[in-house]
């Protein structure tokens, strides 16, 4: 009885984990999607956000429900500067040029965070109590992770179907010659994408502290980077909403997994349920190879 | 590529990225000449005279918290040692000054490095990199220079048994970390027998906690959980989840700072409540505290040195050893002044390890690297950091002894040993229950 | 036309570079570190630098070289010195031949970015494998230098982790040079470079895509096992899991190789020797502020020169009588 009584409570574990990967990615989707750059700089995006929730909260007692605002104007604040200085020079070069770009920014602003905050880890207590819920217990922070992971996902969704602008976005990463001959400014759309990309790189940032408020440090972001590069192709790359549905069913994966994997005698099981979430990866790979929701 | 931007633009802008190219490539080179050093000229009658000890240390990647904490602990024990006679062998008087270099740590640049002291900075005397890979990776090419290496941050026991002659250790090895909190639990509470494990699996933690099985075994304890979770985890529901089942008494694991804070806090979470709970490394630091609040009381962790420790010139003659270094309060004002916060045990093991050289060198009279590591075999001092001694074949630290620090009423007490504690054990810890109520340990 | 003559400017520069390393005191470990950026650019390149395709689980083919020559010498060391070593070698480029051919059947399948990005979990699904099946140690990794001692003595462990190591890595990087000069020069090559300008064409003309594509990665990968065996291996004597599958390897290669100028003879050179020294001089000048500066002047030059500092000489020297040597 234990055994399902377990599982359950890891697939909840796991779907409320999966929605924040899921909101963890959906950045990284957007940008490859228009720009086609791949951003190695992911994870340091994460980080400012992660610091900026953590800031607020220590020296303005700022939940980060509302953090959530301010980090998604920094990050495209951020993110329209990026693309001004950078991009923009970058987006007739070769593919990999960016990449290199993006990896050189990462660095940077991943040193010059060190610079000013340090190298420590560091943590808030946002206690707001908890409840008890299928066999095991759940903070509200977490709940709160879970519900504005699903809230910002489908606010994103809603602005790419009706609003003129995001049919314009989608329309340029369908075709792009095709939307400048329907007179559509491709640099202005380059612009925006970009900077909501990161916007919303940087705002899944606080809610990663929601779901784990410790060990907030600068170098956090490399491996949300890994699982967001795994979590795009799963849900096809270049899809920002099919990334938040493979980053929850990545979630139910990793931690569901664990019970069963549990079974097998002289193993880690926890260190297995990275092995098969990658296995998984390949499998939907060979059978679909644009992803879970490719061509969407 | 470009040809489809304003060709006069392109052009202009380009020359002054090269300009800045240019200019910064200069600035650098300027200074990398700046930077080299100048070796002590040859010996005369009561001259003084610079030696340096290099430092390959990570002040950037994984180890920079690490690393910043013992580059100032070593800067400090310099410091005290010129200011106190510096080291004298025959006629000269040897200011220390340390040489030190940013890893990122990464291996390949310790190698590097090691050699650029060996070589160009002609440094025979090594403060080993953080963490116990990188003190592998630094010592073949150490050994090819015949310089020594001293480990003040690479724990692991396997390093002393792979054959290095030019390798000694300052601090405790990992089988030992765990060890005197499974012999505190024992002493306050016979019953208290469901033992469980749950550490990150890295090579460092589980050296730990394989020793401390093997240890708690031989103490009696029943191991009813042992399991670990993957390096970068955001969430150890999983096992919590199980290991909640097992209903243990007393809880050992961790393995480093992100995923210390994380256990304690889903404990708390899923309201795991135990007897007594021991972490690796990160319980050592303030901002474990400041993470968790109030949740982090009771919460015990294994300190290579702490704040408050009994370590005196006092308790030194009372043993009858000689006590070299800065006394307690000079490194603790030494430390808070340069770094604004009280010292992590990183800072004081580097500071030992800086010691240890300065001493075993006046006694050997010879900067002889080869004759420097004999007169180690029989060295013994105390320090702020405890005794030093190593066993002369392998090099491992065999005087120095470790304490176990637990959070009480918001501050870091010594609890054990015995000899060293300036507070009792807050044995039970207090339940998450209770803590969220506002108690503390000592409340 | 065949041309082998910018092999001549790639030895002289080995040349100058081992001089230097020789001949300076406290330069031969840098020059080893620049050697081993080369060589991971070098062969990244092969198929990189042909296709256009990025395998970002690169790393995890250095990891499993790394292996094959751990589990071999820590293992098997009773065969004796020579036949372990020899053992170390072959599973090195055992191990890399059958992970490249997995992964290639696989994810080859897949275009531009999906690829690069598919390959990611493969590092992430070899290093777990290991960790979480306790493989080989599992996280306890494989440590050399100890077994090597009792076994060969002192002498014998000293020189496989110096010299040894450093020789056999200068090898595995010419050779990659050399590879790479011969696929430039051959049928392989030019489909290559017609499927990288133009994947759906090439096709169209008749060239075996899928077959070109899985040649050039099985040969990236099994250089890249031979550098991991020698570099990280043999010159470290030991190997951890977290350590040898730590994906920043594989970007650093990416750099080294966008640095110089993708699909070129020298280009992973100079991206190497760009790299690796900038980054070794910032450590000794500015100690903890050397990413800071590094990244800056990393953007500058990928703004300067978007196809790589080599493709640009390349361009610059067309017409003049050093074409041939710049490639």
């Amino acid at each position: 009885m234990a055994f399902v009584e377990q599982l359950i409570s890891n697939l909840l574990y796991g779907a409320i984990l999966g929605s924040v990967y899921g909101l963890a990615t959906m950045g990284l989707s957007l940008i490859f999607g228009v720009l086609r750059i791949v951003n190695v700089g992911h994870g340091a995006f994460i980080m400012v956000g992660a610091f900026i929730a953590y800031w607020m909260f220590i020296l303005y007692g700022i939940p980060p429900l509302i953090s959530l605002f301010l980090a998604i104007a920094v990050g495209m604040a951020i993110g329209l500067a990026i693309y001004m200085l950078v991009v923009k020079r970058l987006v007739d070069a070769p593919e990999l040029a960016s990449l290199l770009a993006m990896f050189a920014i990462g660095i940077f602003i991943e040193e010059f965070a060190k610079q000013i905050w340090g190298a420590d880890y560091v943590g808030y207590s946002w206690e707001i109590g908890g409840v008890s819920m299928l066999f095991t217990e759940v903070p509200f922070t977490k709940l709160l992770a879970f519900a504005s992971s699903i809230v910002i996902a489908a606010v994103v969704y809603v602005w790419f179907r009706k609003t003129k602008i995001g049919k314009a976005v989608r329309a340029v990463v369908e075709d792009r010659e095709g939307a400048t001959t329907c007179g559509i400014d491709v640099n202005r759309i380059y612009a925006l994408s970009f900077s909501l990309g990161i916007g919303l790189t940087v705002l899944s940032g606080v809610l990663v502290t929601l779901f784990t408020p410790v060990g907030i440090n600068v170098y956090m972001g490399g491996e949300y980077t890994l699982k967001a590069f795994v979590i795009a192709v799963l849900g096809g790359l270049a899809s920002p909403w099919g990334a938040f549905y493979a980053g929850f069913i990545f979630g139910l994966i990793e931690n569901g997994s664990y019970t069963l994997l549990g079974l097998i005698p002289g193993v880690e099981p926890f260190g297995l349920t990275r092995f098969l979430s990658s296995v998984v990866l390949m499998l939907v790979l060979l059978v679909k190879p644009t992803g879970l929701l490719g061509g969407e | 590529m470009l040809k489809n931007v304003g060709g006069e633009n392109v052009s202009k802008s380009k020359w002054l990225l090269v300009a800045i190219l240019v200019v910064s490539t200069a600035l650098i080179l300027g200074c990398a000449q700046q930077q080299q050093p100048t070796t002590p000229a040859p010996s005369g009658e009561g001259k003084v005279e610079t030696l340096y000890f290099g430092a390959p240390i990570s002040l950037s990647g994984k180890f920079a918290e690490e690393g910043k904490a013992s580059l100032e602990g070593m800067k400090i024990a310099a410091k005290w040692i010129n200011e106190n006679g510096g080291i004298k062998v025959g006629d000269v008087t040897y200011k220390i000054e340390i040489k030190a270099y940013d890893d990122e740590s990464k291996k390949e640049n310790v190698q590097s490095l090691i050699e650029r002291l060996a070589t160009v900075d002609k440094v025979k005397f090594i403060l080993a990199p953080y963490s116990s890979g990188l003190t592998l990776a630094a010592a073949p090419i150490a050994e090819k220079y015949q310089v020594l290496l001293n480990s003040h941050g690479g724990a692991s026991d396997y390093i002393f048994e792979q054959g290095y002659y030019y390798v000694v250790q300052t601090l405790s090895p990992a089988s030992r970390y765990q060890t005197g909190f499974l012999d505190m639990v024992k002493a306050k509470d016979p019953n208290a027998k469901r033992l469980a494990l749950v550490y990150e699996d890295g090579e460092f933690s589980r050296a730990v906690h394989e020793a401390a099985r093997e240890y708690a075994k031989q103490l009696g304890f029943e191991i009813v959980y042992e399991k670990t979770y993957p390096a970068g985890a955001t969430d150890l529901s999983p096992i919590l989840n199980e290991l909640k089942a097992a209903n243990p008494d007393v809880l050992i694991g961790g393995g480093h700072f992100a995923d210390g804070q994380l256990l304690a806090k889903q404990l708390a979470e899923l309201k795991i409540d135990l007897k007594a709970i021991s972490i690796l490394v990160a319980p050592t630091f303030t901002s474990f505290y400041e993470a968790l609040g109030n949740k982090a009381e009771g919460i015990a962790g294994p300190a290579q040195w702490e704040v408050g420790v009994k370590y005196s010139p006092e308790a030194a003659e009372k043993l009858g050893i000689e006590w070299y270094g800065p006394t307690q309060e000079e490194f603790l004002s030494a430390y808070k002044e340069a770094m604004g916060e009280e010292p992590p045990y990183q800072a004081a093991e580097a500071a030992a390890a800086v010691l240890s050289y300065a001493k075993a060198i006046e006694k050997a009279q010879s900067l002889d690297p080869a004759k420097v590591r004999e007169a180690m075999n029989d060295l013994e001092f105390m320090s702020i950091y405890g005794v030093w001694k190593i066993d002369p074949e392998t090099g491992k630290q065999i005087g120095h002894e470790m304490v176990i620090i637990q959070w009480q009423n918001g501050e870091k007490k010594i609890v054990w040993p015995e000899s060293a504690a300036n507070a009792e054990p807050c044995y039970p810890m207090p339940t998450w229950d209770e803590k969220e109520g506002g108690a503390t340990c000592g409340s | 036309m065949r041309n082998y003559t910018p092999l001549v400017t790639l030895l002289l520069i080995y040349a100058v570079m081992i001089a230097i390393g020789q001949g300076i005191q406290g330069m031969w470990q840098p020059i080893m570190l620049v050697i081993f950026y080369i060589a991971v650019g070098q062969a990244l390149n092969i198929f990189l630098g042909m296709t256009g395709y990025v395998n970002f689980g690169y790393v995890a083919l250095l990891g499993v070289g790394a292996y094959g020559m751990a589990v071999a010498l820590g293992y098997y060391t009773d065969l004796g010195l020579i036949p372990a070593l020899t053992l170390g070698f072959i599973l090195a480029i055992l191990l890399a031949f059958i992970v490249s051919m997995v992964v290639g059947g696989i994810a080859l399948r897949l275009r531009g970015a999906y690829f690069a990005i598919a390959t990611i979990g493969v590092n992430e699904g070899i290093k777990y494998l290991i960790l979480g099946g306790k493989i080989w140690g599992g996280s306890s990794g494989i440590v050399l230098s100890g077994i090597l001692r009792k076994a060969y003595g002192a002498e014998t462990m000293r020189f496989l982790s110096t010299v040894f190591a450093d020789a056999g890595l200068i090898v595995v990087a010419i050779l990659s040079g050399i590879i790479t000069m011969y696929i430039l020069n051959s049928r392989l090559g030019y489909g290559l470079i017609a499927l990288r300008e133009d994947e759906d064409a090439a096709k169209v003309m008749g060239i075996n895509v899928r077959r070109y594509k899985q040649i050039a990665f099985v040969i990236s990968c099994i250089l890249a096992g031979l550098i991991g065996a020698t570099a990280w291996t043999l010159k470290l004597t030991y190997v951890f899991p977290q350590d040898v599958f730590a994906i920043n390897y594989t970007v650093e290669a990416i750099v080294i190789v966008m640095l110089g100028g993708a699909g070129t003879l020298l280009g992973p050179v100079v991206g190497g020797l760009i790299y690796a020294l900038l980054k070794y001089y910032l450590t000794i000048a500015f100690p903890g502020m050397q990413l800071l500066i590094l990244a800056p002047l990393l953007i500058i030059v990928i703004l300067l020169f978007p196809e790589g500092v080599v493709g640009y000489l390349a361009k610059a020297a067309r017409g003049t009588r050093f074409e041939k040597f710049v490639r």
